[in-house]
């Protein structure tokens, strides 16, 4: 290896090395300004579990769905079921569990839209 | 070592640079996963925030919703809530959602002091043994502390109407205080406000500093103004800024304080 290479690879390492210092030590990355769909997973059941609570006590199908759709494109009876798999693994109460389960039945029961360019 | 012996490290430095940037930008940028709602963006949190709120309408678990608030750490959830009410309210966003908020608000006013911690008893969820920040909440919880509510029904009747002169008031106001037939302030009444040219409406609790069942709303001087609270059967008409006279007798637009209570069933 000649002197010019030594030296090229020498500066591509610190380069490389000052990048991830400043990248990981100085200016780390800050969670800011996210949205909903990034959220930790109990955290995401918790936000679905809300929804059902929260359309127990209003019955806003609508407003349910909206609030859903910020969890990301998924159906939001998807999601809903998502949520009811990681409350059960996580033994949620009873109440809980009925919530999310009005809410997924009647997420269930609204009439698939139709397609575009059927017959 | 001389000038040329710098220029391969320096270029090695570039190109090193680039490559990194390269990969972390281009080929594996960062993805927002795992976060908390700590994070989420002012409107996303402002939804978020409304949502628990909802959530509290309808359990009337406020240990649960302390958690869930708790996770935000503000400094005055009362206020906060008081004032995001009244912005979806200016919003025009479901009545169900700002009566939720104004209730939410109501419920955290009565505390003396702000919240910072999950309360003791309430058990915390973590899908994985990590070090985390707190987590949503989950059974068994304390029983639930209902906020106190109107009467499904029963229309509340005015029981005083008074004239107050407080050159110290921002504005003319007309303000209502709504109690239940026990005397205890009720959060959330919704209270319409009609005038000649528009109308409005307002909530009780809003202002948690000013008690459960204040509300107000601040008239126009030379504005006649009628005041019906939600189920009442009799508007109030003919409210408007009549002078009052200050201490060294100069004029100022007065206010209006009107006493609503549901009375007790039969």
């Amino acid at each position: 290896m000649n002197s010019t290479t030594f030296r090229l690879i020498t500066g591509l390492i610190i380069g490389l090395v000052v990048g991830l210092i400043y990248g990981w030590i100085l200016r780390p990355v800050e969670y800011v300004d996210t949205a909903p769909d990034s959220l930790r997973e109990d955290y995401r059941t918790d936000y679905v579990l809300m929804v059902a609570e929260a359309y127990a006590g209003d019955g806003d199908l609508d407003l349910a769905q909206i609030r859903l759709a910020a969890l990301g494109p998924q159906p939001p009876v998807e999601i809903v079921v998502e949520a009811i798999d990681y409350a059960l693994k996580q033994e949620f109460g009873r109440p809980d569990l009925e919530a999310l389960n009005r809410l997924a039945i009647q997420l269930r029961s609204i009439p698939p839209s139709p397609e575009i360019g059927g017959p | 070592m001389k000038r040329e012996d710098w220029l391969p490290i320096l270029l090695g430095l570039v190109i090193g640079l680039a490559i990194g940037l390269y990969y972390s930008w281009v080929i594996n940028p960062v993805e927002y996963v795992e976060t908390s709602p700590a994070s989420l963006r002012e409107d996303f949190k402002s939804d978020y925030l409304a949502l628990i709120a909802s959530a509290y309408a309808y359990s009337g678990d406020l240990g649960r919703a302390e958690a869930r608030i708790a996770i935000f750490q503000e400094p005055n959830p009362a206020t906060t809530f008081s004032q995001l009410a009244q912005k979806r309210l200016a919003m025009s966003r479901p009545q169900s959602e700002t009566r939720a908020l104004a209730l939410m608000a109501a419920a955290l006013g009565e505390r003396p002091t702000p919240l910072a911690s999950v309360p003791a008893q309430t058990r915390i969820v973590s899908p994985s043994p990590t070090k985390h920040t707190p987590t949503p909440t989950r059974t068994p919880l304390p029983p639930p502390t209902r906020t106190p509510t109107p009467t499904p029904g029963a229309p509340f009747e005015l029981l005083d109407q008074e004239k107050v002169c407080d050159p110290d008031l921002y504005a003319p106001l007309i303000q209502v205080v709504v109690i239940d037939a026990a005397g205890r302030p009720v959060p959330g009444v919704e209270v319409l406000v009609v005038w000649d040219t528009g109308q409005d409406h307002f909530f009780t609790g809003l202002k948690p500093e000013l008690g459960l069942g204040y509300g107000d709303f601040a008239m126009t001087e030379g504005t006649i103004y009628t005041v019906q609270v939600m189920k009442s059967e009799t508007p109030i008409t003919g409210l408007m800024a009549e002078d009052c006279v200050g201490d060294e007798d100069e004029l100022f637009p007065g206010s209006w304080l009107l006493t609503f209570q549901q009375p007790e069933f039969p």
